[in-house]
């Protein structure tokens, strides 16, 4: 647990940018709510080719993937209540690329929509609350008796020295 | 953002790491998943000792699987040797399970276990299993049962002459005080006389007496009216009286006749006494196939008629894992060919089976089956083959031949009934076609080399020499109509000779019970209709007298009349006389 406050503590604080804070939390989002697949690789493919920060991404992904262990079940149904349009049933059918995807399978689909529309909102707003922070709270953080001890811990003389 | 150089090596390094992962753990995770899963539906320990994952072909195996039997912890329920499923990639890659051939080898019900297995949570009451020595246990009725269920209708028809009689004699009851009494009678006469006799002294008492005649004459009519009713009701009494009785004599006809068909059954007739025997269970047996249909129905098509009900809500649907796609390329699983080599009394069964899945209409085919056993110990050959396939309907065929089935002892009836088969062999063929929830069955059982015991009533004992004299015993067996409810029928050419033997007793009671019907009937018959009797002799002289009484009534008021015109005209004559005279 402490690590992972120090993960994001250090991320927050150091100097990567926020819009690649921002993005990885975002596609963390996006690859947690949907089931493990295609476009789960094609996400982390996008993660890896673009300086988008690996640890946010990772620690969202694995918390988001254990919310939908709760909200798996309602997405689900209400994908299936919703998705019975002809139009779009046919464009699955027709499209083995979107089934390959699957992009057919219900939960697959309503996780993939949820993500794509959370996406850049999140995407922009935790940019925004990046920099409030390091604008607003980062000094005061700086002197709390926490963030003492996670700099004098060996764990944390780690990760300075791995970055 | 820029592009990260390192970034194609760190996904290349990602997905190795990601398969080495899932074909290093794939198969312990998939053998703890199922252990749990199967241990939280059948609640007794499950075992399987290795699953692993084959990449080229893409397959599942399986080796050892043992299910506990949660009634009987040291045997096992069900369990294999191994199982293989190869499963095809691109289906896979896009979500279908499409099972190129699925083979179980050494599939054992109620195998013993090596250590007693844990149970979780005690079986509930055990569904019941189609079990041929089960299906034998018949319980054997009395005399009384069997006068029961042939549904005799003289019991019915004698209640209702009884309630009728009653009623009756209860009607008459009430007409015997409206009737007019003798003393009413006398005293109409009475009056009449006393007017009549007395003397007219001029027109005015011509008149008033006349019309007290007239009155009288009224109250006559109506009470000659009252009988003529009472005679009428009397007479419709008298009819449905015996009506009901001519009804309950054809119902004890039509009853005794119906015993002795039973007894004496040719071709064609009456329900066999087989019928009566085996029916119902055969019925309750067959209705348990609804439970095929009620696994089916959730894939079978809406009705049409059911979509013209708009109005009703919607049903709640729970949603599937794929989406009803138009042209779904493949069914959600489809195992194209399965071999199951199933150890079974000592010997070894194969079953093979096509094209198993739900979705029959994506493949254009149904599911097959065929099952061949041969040389077991207890059965000589039992082959099975058939088809299910759920399209428009879901349609199911059966064909089996069984062969040399040896039977265990067992005892049939209880009591005074029973009767106790040592050993037997039953071979049937026959086929069976279930359309959605209709069913037409055809089966010819046929128990030969029986030996028959009983220590029951000497009915019984008759029946066992009779049964143990016959080479084979026959029964054919036809079920139509709802698997809920079926109709069966069974008819053996054994019937009258089970017939003869079983309905002995019941033959001889059905006799007694006529007997005593009859007798009682008769002593009924007698106080209902000879009650009847003297309210005819009665109303008979009544309407009699009624009439006398009017039609004196009558002469009377004209003899006065005229009387009275002579009376008048002689006065008349007298005056005018008198005129002349004086003048």
């Amino acid at each position: 647990m402490l690590t992972l406050v120090a993960k994001i503590l250090k991320v927050l604080n150091s100097e990567a940018s926020p819009w690649q804070i921002g993005w990885a939390i975002a596609l963390g989002l996006f690859a947690g709510v949907l089931p493990f697949g295609l476009l789960t690789l094609l996400i982390i493919l996008i993660v890896c080719l673009l300086t988008i920060n690996l640890s946010t991404f990772i620690v969202v992904w694995g918390l988001t993937s254990g919310l939908m262990l709760l909200l798996a079940d309602p997405l689900e149904r209400l994908t299936w209540q919703y998705a019975q349009h002809d139009n779009l049933l046919a464009l699955l059918a027709n499209t083995e690329t979107l089934q390959l995807l699957h992009l057919h399978h219900t939960l697959t689909l309503g996780a993939f929509v949820l993500g794509a529309v959370l996406l850049l909102p999140v995407a922009w707003l935790s940019k925004a609350l990046v920099l409030q922070y390091r604008v607003r709270i980062m000094a005061s953080v700086q002197k709390w008796k926490i963030m003492q001890m996670l700099k004098a811990s060996k764990l944390f003389a780690l990760y300075e020295k791995l970055n | 953002m820029i592009i990260r150089k390192s970034g194609w090596l760190v996904f290349i390094v990602f997905f190795a790491a990601l398969l080495a992962l899932v074909y290093l753990l794939a198969g312990p995770a998939i053998r703890l998943g199922m252990v749990y899963s199967l241990e939280k539906t059948v609640g007794a320990e499950v075992n399987i000792s290795k699953v692993s994952l084959e990449l080229a072909p893409l397959a599942l195996r399986i080796n050892d699987l043992q299910i506990t039997d949660a009634a009987k912890p040291t045997h096992n329920s069900l369990s294999f040797g191994h199982a293989r499923a190869s499963l095809e990639l691109w289906p896979a890659l896009l979500g279908y399970y499409v099972i190129e051939e699925l083979t179980v080898d050494g599939l054992q019900y109620g195998a013993q276990r090596s250590s007693e297995g844990k149970v979780y949570r005690q079986p509930g009451v055990e569904g019941e299993k189609v079990d041929i020595a089960k299906l034998l246990q018949v319980d054997l009725p009395d005399a009384d049962e069997l006068v029961a269920r042939a549904n005799l209708q003289t019991p019915a028809k004698a209640d209702a002459l009884k309630q009728l009689a009653a009623t009756e004699q209860q009607q008459l009851k009430g007409l015997q005080d409206q009737l007019p009494t003798k003393e009413t009678l006398a005293q109409y006469q009475a009056d009449i006389k006393a007017l009549t006799d007395s003397k007219i002294t001029n027109a005015a008492d011509l008149a008033a007496k006349a019309e007290q005649l007239q009155q009288l004459k009224d109250k006559l009519n109506a009470e000659k009216a009252k009988v003529a009713q009472v005679k009428q009701q009397l007479s419709q009494s008298k009819d449905s009286l015996q009506q009901a009785v001519a009804e309950l004599k054809a119902a004890s006809a039509a009853d005794y006749t119906k015993v002795q068909q039973l007894a004496n059954l040719t071709d064609g007739g009456l329900a066999g006494i087989s019928q009566i025997l085996l029916g119902d269970v055969w019925g309750a047996r067959i209705a348990q196939l609804q439970s095929l249909y009620l696994l089916a129905k959730p894939y079978l098509p809406e009705k049409t008629a059911a979509t013209e009900d708009k109005t009703t809500e919607p049903e709640v649907v729970l949603p599937n894992r794929i989406l009803p796609l138009p042209g779904q390329p493949y069914p959600d699983f489809w195992v194209k060919t399965a071999r199951v080599n199933w150890l079974i009394g000592g010997g070894e069964a194969t079953i093979a089976l096509q094209d198993v899945t739900a979705q029959h209409a994506l493949i254009n085919s149904a599911t097959t089956f065929s099952l061949d056993v041969e040389q077991l110990p207890q059965l000589a050959a039992f082959k099975l083959n058939g088809d299910f396939a759920i399209m428009q309907q879901m349609v199911t065929n059966l064909n089996w031949q069984l062969e040399g089935l040896n039977l265990q002892p067992l005892t049939l009836g209880k009591g005074d009934t029973a009767l106790d088969l040592a050993a037997g062999l039953i071979s049937s063929t026959g086929k069976l076609n279930l359309t959605d929830d209709q069913i037409a069955q055809q089966a010819s059982v046929v128990l030969a080399a029986a030996n028959f015991n009983s220590s029951g009533n000497k009915y019984l004992q008759q029946l066992a020499a009779l049964l143990n004299q016959q080479q084979q015993i026959p029964l054919n067996i036809a079920t139509s109509g709802l698997i809920s409810e079926p109709d069966v029928s069974i008819r053996s050419s054994l019937d009258k000779l089970l017939g003869d033997a079983l309905l002995g007793e019941a033959k001889q009671k059905v006799a007694a019970y006529q007997s005593e019907l009859q007798a009682k009937l008769n002593s009924q018959l007698q106080t209902a209709l000879a009650g009847q009797q003297d309210w005819a002799a009665l109303l008979t002289q009544q309407d009699g007298a009624a009439a006398d009484a009017s039609g004196s009534i009558e002469e009377m008021l004209n003899a006065k009349l005229a009387d009275v015109k002579d009376q008048a005209k002689d006065k008349l004559k007298d005056k005018l006389l008198n005129k002349l005279g004086g003048g």
